[in-house]
């Protein structure tokens, strides 16, 4: 029995508000350590050379994997307001943060996946064709060689690059790294993790001082020699780079057929795109590249309507009798033929932004917000309109040139006048 | 009889209406955490107000449905949000397309008063303090609440889902399912998927509902509680669309409400999954000790 | 409020224990409190040290103007309000430490019924039966259904509540705290809302539990409601007990009105006989009514001489040679009692 007449309410009191603060506690912190833990030191891996990382990258067989993507774009665009409303699509690139699931067998067949709220673009490539499937539409859209080019294609036994692509670390950075010592210097930053694993970083700066980018790195996995991240950073920007994707999270084993193989479903629209494979030299130039061989792109036969100016980082490549507005209301054909806009042009970063940046004719979105996109991302300039990010400018000229380039409005407007 | 009462002046008759002996060391009946919980349940599930919500929700995929069937030939198929253009091809996506339209709002609001009102209700109409000197631990009588509230927010998202199957299945047939991915799987699988879907969701509402009984347990204002409740869901989606917060973003209560759709992708990723779950079970820890702790130590004024 | 004078009555009732209370003691009392003091957050302090005592067997009427402080003490007895400072053991054990063992024990009904509306009055009952842990479930409705006749309820068992008048409310709340035997009951305020038949049939079941042997505390701001039931009583007033003990010895303890009636002639002799007799205050009333003078004095109390018996003071008048025309002694009601600690009457709503 209790002797003092106080009651003991009181102390019963803090003990039960103790709870939820410990409870608090305690779920902070098993949300907040598994990301510092993570970050575990990389001590211990060997030290290497900017030459040897570039040749293992080259020499490196490509992984079978499967894995989840952080596409991250700080490009100092206005804010895409429309992109939260449309679901998964490719222009949601262009700002923010978006997530993809990659699978690939290390070979010819690939699934990329851009997964919005409750939606998802996919991408899957299979040798010599390729689909992409929106569930926003349910539209289908199939790629393939005409039976002429297949056979040939066959021949070659090469791959033909199938038009619709999404970014991947491992073909990007592949792709950087190929061609990273051509103007530019290579050096090597301190080992990091990514994805939890231990990975040594690449960085490829470029000579030219016109251009927008900064630098290139490319987290390298310190075991299969895969491209695990690439950041490019704008000159702009010291703190954030202006473009990221790596893993967050990869697994290397094969990721099964299931996920490989693509049918139609049933009821779905499926529009069907005749890719024409390239030709000789040009086929020759892209297997070069592919090859880690620097191709110097004036030495490549341009495709019609496409006039490529400047070199390495300058690049700027111009396209002449761009119809815009028919684009903007979703006419494929108006880009000409959309697919040799594609080819391997430009300097590696140029070339890789390219891709990301221009209009996939068949975008799900685009016949939607594209109108108001383009005036949500342009700027009227004299005979024209201009798009500026910290990457990358697009000039486009009321004559029908649109001008491309990891370079200033300025230069563009520079090589136009040319 | 204890010392004492053999003390009282009097012999004690047993006067007529008693039914059973003078207990005097009352014991536990086996069961009897049963019997409170399926009385709290009949409470809870019988309470015409309840009825009425769980009733409102059912309409939703049944509105839906006959909309969308009298509209498919109207060729405005294939438009509108995710999942609702998918619906007229297969009666399964009227299951998740409800679930999809019912996630932002209106299952928030439902379970919000459902569990605003666990403890505020009873302290309002002034039961409480009669459950509490019956006497009931209070400790107890929280878990009981809380399990009542479950109870009608999985009741809740059960009559979507169910009313969402078989107005699906009568309207439009089900099929082989079309995942997100454009994939193709069978009915069976498909039918699991959409099951994942459902307790997906159901699991998602769990933190809110810890959130709306520790609201419950703060005032004797059952609107109060009800409103601040569907408030914290509310403000948690605005913040989710900010990007300037984007950083608590992951921890917020409605964050990964969405991520249902998972399930509908090629290969579900456990971890996307278990986050959102793990989320949860953070927010049901947390306010649910904090309902704990304030409603056995709080005054019983009511 | 400042302490009336007659608040030294509250040092020489029993309730004022000692600092430490003896096992003994406690376990003797049906309710016993000690220091019982509750500070709301306000900074109110709507009960100070109040130190309870109800017999075991006893009909405790415990009475004060509403906002005396008698159900937040209620509250604290029964384990829903913590107390700020105090103990309270109930039926021998401490509150609310062991409130899982005693309440069963306890029959409640605090600040009037409260239930569900839309729920039967059967289905109410069935309701607070199951949450109650250590009854039989099989005899669960046999329970309620007995419950409902002893209060009359029966034919209105299956109406919702919500339908009730306000005295079939009162009286449902009576048959939820008579669900079970109990050895103590406390009933807040419960003739509440009832006409003065409803009334009557509560006292008549107060007196039957008790008669039973059940301990009952009833509080009531409606003094007459209860006094007739009550063997102990004990007066709240701003927060404090100001009294309390055995009924009859609270008045028996007060004061005593002495009215003489005599002839005009008479009033001197009888004048010093009283004052001889030791009583305190008499005064002579102005004018001659039927031929008498009326004489008033007081049997001063609490002074510590005996008290003179109302026959010792009639004989030892009548010896004194004073006609007696008329004589009466009159010990004041509850309520005077009451009036004349607080300075308030009752149904003050303060």
């Amino acid at each position: 029995m209790d002797t003092a007449p106080a009651s003991p309410a009181r102390p019963r009191l803090r003990a039960a508000w103790a709870v939820p603060v410990t409870a608090v506690v305690a779920v902070a912190a098993a949300f907040a350590a598994p990301p510092l833990l993570a970050s575990a030191d990389s001590a211990g891996l060997p030290e290497v050379s900017a030459a040897e990382l570039l040749d293992r990258v080259a020499a490196a067989e490509p992984q079978a994997l499967s894995g989840t993507v952080v596409h991250t774009a700080r490009l100092g665009l206005p804010e895409l307001s429309l992109t939260q409303a449309t679901g998964a699509d490719p222009v949601s690139l262009l700002s923010g943060s978006t997530t993809l699931r990659v699978w690939t067998d290390g070979e010819s067949r690939s699934r990329v996946s851009l997964l919005g709220t409750a939606s998802e673009y996919s991408v899957v490539t299979d040798a010599t064709q390729a689909w992409t499937y929106s569930s926003s539409d349910d539209e289908v859209v199939h790629y393939a060689l005409s039976p002429q080019d297949a056979a040939r294609a066959q021949d070659l036994a090469a791959t033909a690059t199938p038009p619709a692509d999404l970014p991947s670390p491992d073909e990007l950075g592949r792709e950087a790294l190929a061609r990273a010592e051509k103007d530019a210097t290579v050096g090597v930053d301190a080992v990091t993790t990514v994805a939890g694993r231990d990975a040594y970083q690449v960085v490829v700066t470029p000579r030219s001082t016109t251009t927008l980018v900064g630098r290139v790195v490319v987290a390298v996995d310190a075991a299969t020699w895969t491209p695990l991240r690439v950041q490019v950073w704008s000159n702009d920007d010291a703190a954030t780079p202006a473009l990221e994707v790596g893993f967050t999270d990869v697994t290397f084993a094969d990721p099964g057929e299931a996920v490989l193989t693509f049918s139609a479903p049933p009821g779905a629209e499926v529009r069907e795109v005749t890719v024409p494979l390239p030709d000789a030299a040009a086929h020759a130039a892209a297997a070069d590249a592919a090859q880690g061989l620097p191709a110097d792109p004036g030495a490549m036969t341009a495709p019609e309507g496409v006039t490529v100016s400047g070199s390495g980082w300058d690049t700027v490549v111009e396209f002449t009798d761009v119809d815009v507005a028919a684009l903007l209301t979703g006419d494929p054909s108006a880009l000409g033929d959309d697919p040799r806009a594609h080819g391997p042009i430009g300097g590696e970063g140029a070339q890789a932004l390219a891709e990301d940046f221009m209009p996939e004719g068949d975008g799900p979105g685009v016949e939607l917000d594209a109108g108001a996109l383009y005036d949500q991302l342009t700027t009227p300039v004299e005979g024209g309109r201009a798009l500026t990010s910290t990457l990358l400018s697009v000039l486009v000229l009321d004559d029908g040139r649109v001008l491309v380039g990891a370079v200033p409005v300025d230069a563009l407007r520079a090589a136009a006048d040319a | 009889m204890s010392p004492g009462e053999t003390a009282a002046a009097e012999p004690r008759p047993v006067p007529a209406g008693r039914p059973d002996a003078a207990p005097d060391a009352p014991a536990r009946y086996p069961g009897a955490a049963g019997r409170l919980v399926r009385s709290e349940l009949r409470l809870v599930l019988r309470r015409r107000r309840n009825v009425v919500l769980l009733v409102g929700l059912a309409f939703v995929p049944l509105l839906l449905g006959v909309v969308l069937r009298l509209a498919q030939d109207a060729g405005l198929a294939g438009q509108g949000p995710p999942f609702v253009a998918s619906v007229t091809g297969n009666g399964l996506f009227l299951v998740v397309a409800s679930l999809f339209l019912c996630t932002p709002f209106l299952l928030p609001l439902t379970i919000g008063i459902a569990s605003g009102d666990a403890i505020a209700g009873e302290a309002s109409a002034g039961t409480l303090r009669y459950l509490l000197v019956v006497p009931v631990a209070r400790g107890r009588l929280l878990a009981v609440k809380a399990l009542g509230a479950l109870t009608f927010a999985a009741a809740a998202v059960l009559a979507i889902a169910v009313v969402g199957l078989v107005a699906g299945a009568v309207l439009f047939g089900v099929g082989d399912l079309t995942l997100l991915s454009g994939d193709t799987v069978p009915l069976g699988d498909g039918v699991l998927r959409v099951a994942g879907v459902v307790a997906y969701v159901g699991l998602s509402m769990t933190g809110l509902v810890a959130v709306g009984l520790f609201f419950s347990t703060l005032t004797e204002v059952p609107v109060g509680a009800m409103a601040a409740t569907v408030v914290v869901a509310v403000v948690s989606s605005v913040l989710d669309q900010l990007p300037q917060v984007a950083v608590i973003h992951p921890a917020l209560l409605t964050h990964h409400w969405f991520d249902f759709a998972e399930m509908l992708r090629i290969v579900p990723s456990v971890d996307v999954l278990a986050q959102g779950l793990a989320v949860q079970a953070g927010w049901v820890v947390v306010f649910g000790t904090l309902a704990w702790a304030r409603f056995t130590t709080a005054d019983v004024t009511s | 409020m400042t302490t009336p004078a007659g608040a030294t009555a509250t040092a020489a009732a029993p309730a004022s224990a000692p600092a430490v209370p003896q096992a003994g003691a406690v376990g003797d009392d049906a309710i016993r409190t000690h220091g019982l003091t509750k500070r709301f957050r306000t900074g109110q302090v709507a009960v100070d040290r109040v130190d309870l005592h109800v017999p075991r067997g006893a009909v405790y009427g415990f009475l004060g103007p509403n906002g005396s402080g008698k159900t937040t003490t209620i509250r604290m007895l029964l384990g829903l309000v913590a107390p700020t400072a105090g103990e309270v053991h109930l039926l021998g054990s401490p509150m609310p430490r062991e409130a899982g063992r005693v309440l069963p024990r306890v029959g409640a009904l605090v600040e009037g019924p409260a239930f569900q509306p839309y729920l039967s009055g059967r289905a109410n009952l069935a309701r607070l039966d199951a949450v109650d842990a250590s009854t039989d479930p099989r005899t669960a409705r046999a329970r309620s259904d007995a419950a409902l006749d002893r209060v009359g309820l029966g034919a209105a068992a299956d109406k919702r509540y919500r339908q009730y008048s306000l005295g079939m409310k009162q009286r449902l709340g009576l048959a939820a705290a008579l669900l079970r035997p109990r050895d103590l009951l406390v009933l807040d305020e419960p003739t509440n809302g009832l006409d003065p038949q409803g009334t009557r049939e509560v006292r008549h079941l107060v007196r039957e539990l008790a008669d039973a042997g059940t301990t009952v505390l009833v509080s009531s701001h409606l003094l007459a409601e209860i006094e007739q039931v009550c063997t102990h009583v004990g007066i709240m007033g701003g927060g404090r007990l100001l009294l309390q003990g055995p009924r009859a010895d609270l008045t028996a303890r007060r004061a005593a009105h002495v009215m003489v009636r005599t002839a005009p002639a008479d009033v001197d002799a009888a004048v010093v006989e009283l004052r001889r007799l030791g009583l305190a205050d008499v005064t002579v009333e102005q004018g001659v009514v039927d031929g008498g003078v009326t004489v008033v004095a007081s049997d001063a109390a609490d002074d510590g001489r005996d008290r003179p018996a109302p026959q010792d003071v009639a004989a030892a008048l009548v010896r004194a040679g004073v006609g007696l025309l008329a004589f009466d002694v009159r010990r004041p009601s509850l309520e005077q009692v009451f009036v004349e600690l607080t300075g308030e009457g009752f149904d003050v709503a303060r």
